[in-house]
């Protein structure tokens, strides 16, 4: 009956590559880093060791046991039925992050199948020295199957480990092609840090540039030296009407922001923030900021740093006196007065920002309106401005490009639907400064109810239970309804609006973005609000 | 590595046009002129034919003839339209030992003269390839090298202007009587008979009476498809001014009053009086006029330049009777011979300076471009297909995009 074994065995196989497949989207997510997408996998009991098939297993193994009849392929059809049972992949939540097949996953996925291959070849040759008695290796066919399908993920990882050098290799072409792009193209290029704000500056900067000059912004989120490196080899290679890069930096890990500076060699660097995001990784706002000076450590000495003096520690940068050029900006109208742009008369309303920018060196003054929303915005745009006149445009002009600037791309993008509700997207990585802006903003709307989608803020370390409490009691200030997504990670936030006396009827707890989609529809009208905050990556739902 | 990166500015001389030596001089002043601190010169040299060569060499070559293309470390180039690309293709037909590559710039100033480069051409191929450069647009380029043009559009702007009419080569070949008819009845001997868009002297003839009138016209209609008959003007003086500037930002240079006028200048008189070009040429700066009438000049010579829609520079001729006051704006020269540097040194600019500002001016007036919006999203391709092509007029539902 080997023959009948080994199709059960096949049968669970190919479950586990489905199951292979699906969580390499995973992996992805965590860029192809082992311990993060280990550390995701065994976070919940689901994820790792799913109910389905142990109990197909179970059922399958008793089921065929009981089989009296010598010689019936019953146990073995069962077998494979069950394996056919466990194999079908689980209820998709909603996919925000669709598997994208790179010619890295396809290589991680190969080399994941052949690990399969050799877990296969192995069970049969163990199975096959097993004692010659139908039910034992009935049984051990069974578990070996199941078996295969729970280690699924390993393979990945096992998969991962064995083309590291090859990924290597790879890495080191692609990223010399890159270094060679960029000296054949001769660019300024400005790099943009912070923990969060630095892909709206970047696309302020990139609009504001572009009315006299051409820049080309590293495209959506692509700040990791591989991202950028992507960039470069797409885009800077084939365009040669290009004078500025804006290269956004993201730091992971530290060291990052310096492999990414010693490719592109920044002459101007421009820290936005430094806060409490991706605490989890860095440990402290300290870390984080000292991975973020790596931006102004690799200018030349003659480059331009650009600082948001209104941040401590971004100011603690700015005053240890590298480069030669710094110029810092500041919301404050009587920051010290070797700040060298401020922002004053600030009036935000729904038509956006207003405000007056002093080039506090020529005396200059320029009032700025936007339509974007949100102080932080302010911030941004006083960066921005700094490195546009830096780059000998007169304030004048910058006002003049500012007026047309759209927000960036799902941060906070507010349409009115054909039914009249008004409904303002956050849906980025929200962190606790933009999400209190947002807030704000959904209060301006005085003319119906006003919702608070959300569920909750992650990455923030320690500081995520305070923080998220934090958002609750400033959502129970501007909100008049709220909808947290998800139980579990949305206490901090319940027990902040419960704290600050939110009615306990107006608020509900569901389980998907759906449902929450489904109940405004519903009860909502023309005239209300409705603000989705922070959008969670599939990591942090399913 | 340095936060300085210097401008790339290719500099276009030779041309294919008569006034191809010219613009050799011009160019390699031009060159000169730049700071190599702060600028990449890449020569671009356009040969009588048409064919374009660069590399090193040209920078400092004496003599302009057929050996360019042989020499060692020239190569052809074109200037390619396509935005991306941003400058020049250099060996644009690869072969075993030539490798295509692209040479971008960040500005090219034509250095050239007449057709095929004053004219508005050049401009436009620079346009299409969204670059910056040097001096006026394509429509005042085209319209300032059309002398019919320019008097009709100078007229629209009550700038005094020296009475013409215009003959067409077709006209001109199929009924000559007339088109003499028609002169004489406007017009009193002398006259001056001038092909519409050549630049210098070339084909132009003096006529005191018909027969030398009939005689010119048959030179002129050699040398373009219309033909402007014009007044001369007796015991006037010809008196030039050069500005500077974009928009309305323009100023005009010190008034030089160019020697021998008495006898019409020839275009060896007009050129080729020795040494470098135009400098060594006889003539007297400041032009001796009085203030009174130097600052009316400097006037109509601005808003003349306004009426074509110039900017970056150029050089107005003007014919002056000093006694009678009387002012004719006769010619705009949008790419004048040596750029006009030597008017502006009177003012105390240098040719280096006077190169800086140019560029910057160049970069100013494409930067105002950018401004424009050329992308205009629509869903007419989506209607059209869904539809099949016709009744596509009433699909339109745009919405703009930045570009």
């Amino acid at each position: 009956m080997n023959f009948l074994l080994i199709l059960v065995i096949i049968a669970w196989l190919i479950g586990a590559c489905v199951r292979v497949y699906r969580q390499a989207r995973f992996y992805q997510i965590e860029e192809y880093m082992s311990a993060r997408y280990l550390r995701w996998l065994f976070g919940e009991r689901q994820r790792w060791l799913p109910n389905r098939p142990l109990a197909a297993w179970f059922v399958g193994t008793a089921l065929g046991l009981l089989s009296e009849a010598p010689n019936s392929p019953l146990p073995y059809i069962i077998g494979v039925i069950a394996a056919v049972v466990a194999g079908i992949p689980p209820r998709e939540k909603e996919v925000k992050k669709a598997f994208k097949r790179t010619a890295r996953a396809t290589r991680l996925l190969a080399a994941a199948f052949v690990v399969a291959a050799l877990m296969a070849i192995t069970g049969n040759a163990v199975i096959g020295a097993l004692p010659d008695v139908e039910e034992v290796r009935f049984v051990a066919a069974m578990t070996w199957g199941v078996a295969l399908f729970l280690f699924a993920p390993l393979w990945l990882v096992l998969g991962n480990v064995l083309m590291t050098p090859v990924e290597a290799a790879f890495r080191a072409r692609f990223i010399a092609k890159a270094r060679h792009v960029l000296e054949e193209a001769n660019l300024t290029v400005i790099g943009i840090t912070g923990s969060y704000g630095k892909t709206s500056t970047k696309s302020y900067l990139a609009h504001i540039l572009n009315t006299r000059y051409k820049a080309y912004p590293s495209p959506k989120s692509y700040n990791t030296l591989m991202g950028l490196c992507l960039a470069i080899n797409n885009d800077i290679a084939n365009d040669h009407s290009l004078e500025y890069f804006i290269a956004e930096m993201g730091a992971y890990i530290p060291g990052e922001i310096k492999s990414i500076s010693e490719l592109t060699h920044p002459t101007i660097g421009v820290v936005v923030e430094v806060g409490p995001q991706h605490l989890e990784r860095f440990g402290s706002p300290e870390n984080v900021a000292l991975a973020k000076y790596e931006i102004i450590k690799g200018l030349p000495p003659d480059g331009v740093g650009v600082f948001n003096w209104d941040n401590t520690y971004i100011r603690e940068m700015y005053e240890r006196g590298y480069p030669q050029t710094r110029i810092a900006v500041s919301r404050e109208a009587n920051a010290p007065g070797d700040v060298h742009f401020t922002a004053s008369n600030v009036v935000e309303s729904l038509d956006g920002l207003t405000f007056t920018v002093t080039d506090r060196q020529t005396g200059q003054q320029e009032e700025f309106r936007t339509p974007l929303l949100g102080l932080h915005n302010v911030t941004n745009l006083l960066l921005a401005t700094a490195v546009a006149v830096h780059e000998r445009m007169t304030l004048k002009e910058v006002a003049r490009a500012v007026r047309t600037l759209q927000p960036a791309e799902s941060r906070l993008v507010r349409r009115v639907t054909a039914e009249g509700i008004t409904i303002i997207n956050d849906a980025y990585s929200a962190n606790p400064v933009g999400a209190e802006q947002s807030l704000r903003v959904l209060g301006m709307h005085r003319t119906g109810r006003r919702l608070l989608v959300t569920p909750g803020m992650v990455e923030l370390g320690e500081l995520m239970e305070s923080e998220n409490r934090k958002l609750g009691e400033t959502a129970a200030e501007h909100a008049t309804d709220v909808i947290l997504v998800g139980a579990k990670q949305t206490e901090a936030v319940k027990t902040g609006l419960l704290a600050a006396g939110f009615e306990a009827e107006k608020l509900q707890v569901v389980d998907t973005l759906a449902e929450a989609m489904q109940w405004y529809q519903a009860n909502l009208k023309a005239g209300d609000t409705v603000l989705f905050l922070n959008d969670l990556p599939d990591v942090y739902l399913s | 590595m340095s936060a300085k990166r210097k401008t790339t500015v290719a500099v276009l001389f030779g041309g294919r046009s008569v006034e191809h030596d010219v613009s050799v001089v011009t160019g390699k002043q031009v060159m000169r002129a730049f700071d190599p601190e702060r600028y990449e010169v890449v020569p671009v040299y356009i040969n009588r034919d048409g064919r374009w060569f660069t590399g090193e060499p040209l920078l400092d070559l004496k003599t302009f003839q057929n050996e360019v293309a042989s020499l060692k470390g020239i190569k052809e180039t074109i200037l390619s339209p396509a935005t991306h690309h941003h400058g020049f293709i250099i060996s644009p037909v690869s072969g075993l030992f030539s490798k295509s590559e692209v040479q971008r710039v960040d500005v090219v100033f034509p250095a050239l003269h007449g057709s095929h480069g004053e004219d508005g051409t050049i401009q436009g191929l620079c346009e299409l390839a969204d670059i910056a450069y040097v001096g006026c647009g394509v429509l005042a380029s085209a319209a300032a090298n059309d002398k019919i043009m320019t008097k009709t559009i100078l007229q629209q702007h009550n700038i005094p202007v020296v009475k013409g009419v215009s003959v067409s080569r077709s006209e001109w070949e199929d009924d000559p009587d007339t088109v003499i008819q028609r002169i004489t009845k406007a017009l009193p001997y002398p006259v001056f008979v001038k092909p519409a868009t050549l630049g210098s002297s070339i084909g132009v003839g003096r006529a005191n009476d018909e027969a030398i009138l009939r005689a010119s016209l048959d030179v002129a209609t050699n040398f373009d498809r219309s033909v402007l008959v014009e007044q001369a003007v007796t015991d006037g003086v010809e008196i030039n001014c050069a500005l500077l500037g974009n928009g309305e930002k323009i100023r005009a240079s010190v008034l030089e009053q160019p020697m021998s006028f008495e006898q019409f200048l020839t275009y060896e008189e007009k050129y080729l009086r020795g040494g470098e070009g135009m400098k060594s040429a006889e003539r007297i700066i400041p032009a001796p006029l009085s203030d009174e009438l130097t600052a009316k000049i400097k006037d109509i010579a601005v808003r003349g330049f306004k009426a074509i829609g110039g900017r970056g520079t150029a050089r107005i001729d003007f014919l002056v009777k000093p006694e009678q006051g009387e002012v004719y704006l006769n010619e705009i020269n949008t790419m004048p011979g040596s750029v006009a540097f030597y008017l502006w040194q009177h003012e105390g600019m240098s040719f280096s300076d006077m190169v800086d500002e140019l560029v910057e001016l160049a970069r100013e007036a494409h930067a105002e471009k950018r401004r424009n919006m050329y992308n205009y999203q629509t869903n007419l391709i989506e209607v059209a297909a869904m539809r099949g092509l016709k009744g596509i007029k009433g699909a339109k539902s745009p919405r703009p995009v930045q570009s």
